[in-house]
């Protein structure tokens, strides 16, 4: 037991070193490192101030706006697919299939299709191709097998069409899985470094290429990369606080079945 | 129409998606593979060509041999730490205070996690080698240039295993655990011979979520170390990666994700096959 605590507490501070010194470094003066002081205390916000030359709140609204989209198609495209499951249609198999394949291992054939559609370089490159997710279909379809069917049995006494039915009686119910869905694809969409990487230039690059980038051209601004990091993680640290129990409750459900 | 008819129809958009954006390209691959074609030039059949080059293709199966160290070092990595963890924190006051600082990580941005690692473990001007002198060499030794984005890739995901294992910890019954204490089991053979073995499917479920870590560790490589030094860190994602988008050889490009998907599939009819014996094994138990 002593090993496997000893083992805990290492694992600890490697974990949180570090996201210390990001937020340390994102937070001190330039000068105290251009001192090679890193001891100096005193905090500033020049760091965040001086993003505003470098194209990272562009960069974020390229990325904000690429994702939300995206994970709005996600969420509506696989509620209708899964409940297309639900309903007998035959598309688990794909669906499994396609999960297994890491998206990003298919940029070579992607980079293809989207050349033949004409949406290398545009604003549709970074949303159409994800606009629906194997993994958001299967989970939403674990959380439908949960639903009794009895409401839905009841709609569609009551007259309701299929479609209606998925909006009006559906939805409302799966709405916390549907929440955690959102946050997990956001945060994936949001992740893509290789695939905006390749498919668009700078006008359009999203926030992880912006990153590399700032790594490369200004190495040595320790601040500025601490608070460009920093800003850049705050959209998924908000949703994963305001959400966190709904997230772990529906990880822990989908896990157990 | 039918009820069940109107449904399907629900599916369409869903498929449109997938047929036009991985249905598609996952069978044009093998054609593409037949092209010489630099991603904006047109296309020039060249027949097997790309294929042959395959066989003769060394850094092909360093890259290979590279990622299956990576995913035998990680993966067992990543199971031990997640169920030490869990069982060292279990019932402490300090339980999710360690589990939320292990997941923190994975809250931070991939790109910013490079950013955060740089500037701790540069060799050149890091924290580390500015405080304490102590100059990491993962920049210059093969060996140590993989273990350092193996590290990355375990403080990333550790927290996540930590969580799922002890989700499943809450799962073991108190009685069992009761009875083989007033049988006279001392705490570690509780541990050893009721609890680990009860966590089985949770542990399996690792199993492949590392094994997927480790196919998809193109990324980290990219952030950290692109590949070198010597092409040591260059996993079969990122060698593909590196031809079609740095080199500009789609065609060969295209050849090298063929055999990319063949390994994936390999992995994954394997882990299907073991994890079929094990639900048998454990419904005869």
């Amino acid at each position: 037991m002593i090993v496997m605590r000893l083992i805990t507490v290492v694992a600890c501070v490697f974990a949180a070193l570090p996201l210390a010194w990001l937020v340390y470094a994102a937070f001190i003066p330039a000068e105290a490192l251009i001192a090679a002081n890193i001891a100096t205390f005193g905090v500033t916000l020049a760091n965040f101030a001086a993003l505003g030359d470098t194209g990272l709140w562009r960069a974020m609204g390229v990325s904000v706006l690429a994702s939300g989209l995206a994970v709005t198609g996600q969420l509506a495209f696989g509620l209708g697919a899964a409940y297309a499951i639900r309903n007998g249609a035959r598309l688990l198999g794909l669906v499994l299939l396609l999960m297994a394949i890491p998206s990003e291992l298919l940029l070579v054939p992607l980079y293809r299709q989207l050349q033949t559609l004409s949406l290398i370089d545009t604003l549709g490159a970074l949303i159409v191709p994800f606009l629906a997710s194997p993994l958001v279909v299967f989970l939403l379809l674990q959380a439908l097998r949960r639903v009794p069917w009895e409401l839905i049995e009841a709609a569609r006494l009551d007259g309701a069409g299929e479609g209606v039915i998925v909006a009006r009686v559906v939805a409302p119910v799966l709405r916390p899985e549907l929440v955690a869905a959102a946050v997990l694809a956001f945060a994936a969409h949001w992740n893509l470094v290789l695939y905006p990487r390749v498919m668009t230039t700078e006008s359009l690059w999203t926030v992880q290429v912006f990153l590399t980038d700032l790594l490369r051209t200004r190495p040595f601004e320790w601040g500025l990369l601490g608070a460009a990091a920093l800003v850049a993680s705050a959209p998924i640290l908000v949703l994963y606080v305001v959400f966190e129990k709904r997230i772990i409750a529906t990880f822990e459900a989908g896990f157990r079945s | 129409m039918s009820e069940r008819r109107q449904a399907s129809l629900l599916a369409l958009p869903a498929m449109a998606v997938f047929v036009l954006f991985s249905v598609v390209p996952l069978l044009s691959v093998a054609r593409y593979a037949t092209w010489r074609w630099s991603g904006t030039s047109e296309p020039v059949g060249v027949g097997a060509a790309n294929l042959m080059r395959l066989l003769r293709d060394d850094a092909l199966w360093q890259s290979l041999g590279t990622t299956v160290t990576f995913a035998l070092i990680a993966m067992p990595t990543f199971l031990a730490l997640s169920l030490v963890i869990a069982l060292a924190i279990e019932g402490l006051r300090v339980e999710r205070f360690v589990k939320a600082l292990l997941f923190a990580p994975g809250l931070v941005t991939v790109g910013g996690s490079a950013i955060a690692w740089y500037l701790l473990y540069n060799p050149d001007f890091g924290v580390l080698v500015e405080l304490t002198g102590w100059r990491l060499p993962w920049t210059t030794q093969p060996a140590a240039a993989l273990a350092y984005v193996i590290a990355f890739t375990l403080w990333q995901q550790t927290g996540y295993g930590v969580l799922m294992v002890s989700a499943a910890l809450k799962g073991v019954p108190r009685e069992v655990k009761e009875a083989a204490r007033i049988d006279g089991a001392h705490e570690r053979e509780v541990r050893r011979f009721i609890v680990v073995p009860l966590l089985r499917p949770t542990l399996a479920f690792l199993t492949i979520v590392g094994t997927v870590l480790a196919l998809q560790s193109y990324t980290a490589v990219y952030l950290l170390t692109r590949g070198g030094p010597f092409g040591s860190t260059r996993v079969l994602g990122y060698y593909v990666y590196e031809t079609a988008f740095e080199n500009f050889e789609l065609g060969y490009g295209a050849a090298l994700t063929l055999f990319a998907l063949l390994v994936t599939l390999v992995v994954a009819v394997l882990q299907a096959r073991v994890l079929v014996e094990r639900s048998k094994r454990g419904a005869r138990a």
